[in-house]
Order: structure tokens, then sequence, then C-alpha cells
């Protein structure tokens, strides 16, 4: 460990012409731990007040690596805390930290069980594959729009505070500055509800005309057919399970989600995929596991992205859930909101930064604008 | 004996015509009623053959709200159409949101002289 932090002493003292680590401090008492993940053994506890340097952060950049140095430059501090527990004083955007791209969001091996250390060891970003360029640029000759997201999903994402803000011009970014040119570029897509994304939704009734919007959509016509065709999305953010859970086995579930998955590639969208938060105190909690173990293999399968919500949520208080222990926490806000911490404390927040950051990600991989 | 067995014949003649003359709007009445109750059994009575493997998703189509009823259901059916019209609603709760479904027209079909449901009409 000394040595540790006599090369990481040296490594700044180098570094320092290049880059200024920002300065600041933590709003209450919080842990630091080895990596930027809670499955990480904490190192040490941070009291609030004291200065810290960010050094660098994760590639998602809700984690930030901190260290604390004495007069004579030696490190007395070194580890990672949730960039939400850190004070946001207008002088410090993530777009300035150096990302670490190597560093894992979790260590598995820490996990108590076989199937939870598998969860943990899924990226909370996934990258963007090749097999989705070709999926985009075959929506593109069908004539979807590169700049039109959608949701499709139950009552977690037919919720009004997620994705929707980002057709707001009242957002407050606060560290994560470098998502401002992705909120513009999809934020006017989102003006308006889908008609795939309802609350009762489950991945059986999205194939269901009965639960198309009679309004807009065709006599016959399912609500995923209804949405793609009404708004041309070329990316689908699509998260379902919190309902399914309670009336279906993991393997229909899986099935139901496949035939998701390949309409949306065959029709030119993009579908993103979300595992889900769950209390470890719910009845369903194991079962909720293999729901979600089962979408990140259908990712994999057919190297669609996946957002991890589960694995991130998890530090945060209730796993970032409501009262009902099935909707995500809302911050109250309608607008983004990321210059007080919220996404280290409210579910909504913290998947409306995932999904924002996931579509950054699309963005620059596929050079979207 | 002749007239026995002319009676008989009758008889049989009577029950298969009644069995073939089932008003396709009391199926689609059935059936949406049995939709709503998630009872797979008599929509599999009442489904046609080629909806027969979007039975379990029917029959799970209200399973994650509750209070589930319908409305004002009134079906009308022409002699000579396979569609068949229904106004009305379904409504439910989620929550403590309460959500509908407007009832529309569907597609009926003739399957060994019964009327089958066939999905809504497009």
């Amino acid at each position: 460990m000394g040595i540790h932090y006599l090369l990481l002493s040296l490594l700044l003292l180098l570094g320092a012409s290049s880059f200024e680590a920002p300065q600041t401090t933590a709003y209450q008492k919080i842990f630091v731990h080895r990596g930027p993940g809670h499955t990480f053994h904490d190192v040490a506890s941070l009291n609030p007040g004291l200065p810290v340097n960010i050094i660098e952060r994760n590639r998602v950049g809700n984690w930030v690596r901190v260290t604390r140095t004495t007069e004579d430059n030696t490190v007395v501090l070194d580890g990672w805390v949730m960039t939400g527990y850190l004070n946001y004083d207008g002088n410090f955007a993530l777009s300035a930290i150096p990302v670490n791209e190597a560093v894992a969001d979790a260590e598995p091996a820490n996990a108590q069980y076989q199937s939870t250390a598998d969860l943990y060891a899924v990226p909370v970003i996934s990258q963007v594959s090749r097999a989705m360029e070709g999926v985009y640029r075959y929506g593109q000759a069908l004539g979807r729009h590169s700049n039109v997201v959608t949701k499709v999903g139950d009552s977690v994402s037919a919720n009004s505070l997620y994705l929707n803000p980002m057709n707001r011009s009242d957002y407050d970014l606060g560290p994560y500055d470098f998502l401002e040119d992705t909120i513009r570029f999809f934020g006017p897509s989102v003006a308006t509800n889908s008609v795939a994304s309802r609350i009762g939704m489950t991945t059986y009734v999205i194939f269901d005309p009965l639960w198309a919007d009679k309004e807009r959509c065709e006599p016959g016509e399912t609500p995923l057919a209804c949405e793609y065709r009404l708004n041309q999305p070329s990316i689908a953010m699509v998260m379902f399970g919190p309902n399914d859970v309670r009336h279906m086995t993991d393997a229909e579930f899986a099935e139901q989600m496949r035939q998701i998955v390949e309409i949306s590639i065959e029709q030119g969208v993009i579908p993103v995929l979300s595992t889900f938060s769950v209390h470890p105190d719910d009845t369903l909690w194991w079962q909720s596991i293999n729901f979600n173990l089962r979408l990140s293999e259908i990712a994999a399968e057919y190297e669609v992205p996946l957002i991890n919500l589960w694995a991130a949520a998890r530090v945060l208080p209730e796993y970032g859930l409501d009262e009902d222990d099935i909707h995500m926490a809302n911050s109250g806000f309608p607008n983004l909101k990321f210059s007080t911490g919220h996404d280290a404390y409210y579910g909504t927040s913290l998947q409306n930064l995932l999904s924002i950051r996931m579509l950054d990600e699309i963005r620059r991989t596929l050079d979207l604008g | 004996m002749r007239i026995l067995m002319m009676v008989v014949a009758c008889g049989l003649l009577l029950a298969a015509c009644a069995s073939e003359s089932t008003d396709p709007a009391d199926v689609v009445e059935g059936y949406l009623e049995a939709k709503v109750a998630g009872d797979s059994r008599a929509m599999q009575q009442l489904l046609c053959s080629p909806m027969e493997v979007d039975l379990q998703r029917e029959a799970a189509a209200f399973t994650s709200v509750t209070d589930v009823s319908i409305e004002d259901m009134a079906c009308t059916s022409t002699e000579g159409s396979d569609i068949v019209q229904c106004t009305g609603q379904i409504v439910a709760n989620y929550g403590a949101e309460d959500t509908s479904f407007p009832l529309s027209s569907y597609r009926v079909v003739q399957e060994d002289g019964e009327w089958k449901w066939c999905g809504e009409a497009s």
C-alpha cells in the first residue's frame, strides 16, 4: 500500500502540469471504496468539509476517484465515491476529469451469492456493438429518425419524470456537463408520450391490440407496432419486469423479451434493455434476480445495449425505490437536476442519468450528431 | 317404428342447426368476458385456430391490473359480415390510477359450424 501511494504521489506530481485535479468536499460522512461501486470494500470514511481532489471518473461518471494529500504531497486517502455525494460548486465538470475506462463497475467476488455476483458482473452501461450500428443503418434506410428515442415498458418507464424532462430547457446537469449535447439531440423527441409505455403494461400486452391507444393506433395494431409507426424512433428504451415478475416465470418472460428485441431489430430500432431494481425484502427478490439475469443474457445474445439499473441502484436509499417497492422514487423536481446529488438518492434521477448516459454512448459511437 | 325414427331424425337435425346458429356477437361478448376474467378454458372454446398460439398472452391481458370489469358492452353483428362491432369499455385499476380500454370491432370466423373470435378487425 505504501508503494501504491508513493507511485500515485509521483503520478500526481508529473501530471500536475496537464491536469489540475479539481477540489471539493463531501456534504455528509461517506464511505470511500476501493473501486466505483459498493461491492468494492471500503477503504476509509470521509467527513464532510474535508477537501479531496477528483483525479478520475468511471465510464458512467456516477463515481469518481478522490485523493487527499498532505502539504508534502503524501497521499493519505485514495478511493472512489459516488459523484452525487460531493458538493458541486459549479467549477468541476466531469468532461474535464480523466475517464478510467478499465475499472470495473463492481467486484462480483464480494457478492454473497453466485446469482447476484453474475448480475454485478454486468456493466452498468454497456458498450455499443457493431451489430447495433447495422440495426441503426437499416433503420435509417427505412426512414427512422436518428434523433428520436421512445419508451417501451410499464409504469416505471411511463412515469412522466422519466426521460420526458429531457424536453425541458431548465435542465440542471451539475457536474454532468458532457451530457448536454445528447439531451439537446434527443430531448424534443420525448415531448409526446409513447403509446408503448403505459401503467400495467407487460411483455404480453405489448402485443395485444386491446392495449393500444385507440385514438392514435390503427385497428388491430399492437402498442409496439403502433409506437414504432407513429414516432419512427431509432432507439427504444425497453423496460419490463416489475409487473411481469408477479405473474410469469423467467422463462416466459425471456421468451416475450426476445420477441420485443427481435421485432425491434427487424424494424431498425435499437432496443436498449434495462434491469430493474428490487428490494431484498420483497418476496419476489430471487425471481427478480432471475428476470434480471435473463435480461442480461438476452442483451448479450443479441448484442443490444443494456443498462444495469439494478446494480447501480443498490447503493441508493431503499435501492432507489418508492414506498410501494415497485416504482422508482422521484425527487419531486419536474426537471433534470443533478447539481444536488439526486442521482445518489432517488431512483428516477439515477434511471434518468443512466439512460441519458446510454443514449450519449450510442450517439457518440454511431456518430449521430 | 317409422314415426319414431322420423322424430329422432328431426331431433338430431334441430340440435345440429341449433349448435351452428350461435350469434357471432354473443361469441365476441363471451370471449371478452372470459378475457377479463382470465378464464383461459372458456377463451380456448371461443378462440379461432390461428390464434390458439396466442392463448397464453390473451389470458394474461389483465393480470397486472385489478378490479377489471366491462362497462356498457353492446356488440352487434351484420348478417354476411365477419366483423362484430362493440361499444363499451373495459375498466381496471392499477395502484391508485384507473385505466380503461375502449371496445372496438372484432373479426369472427366459422370453424366446424361454430363462430370463433379471431382478434381485432384491422
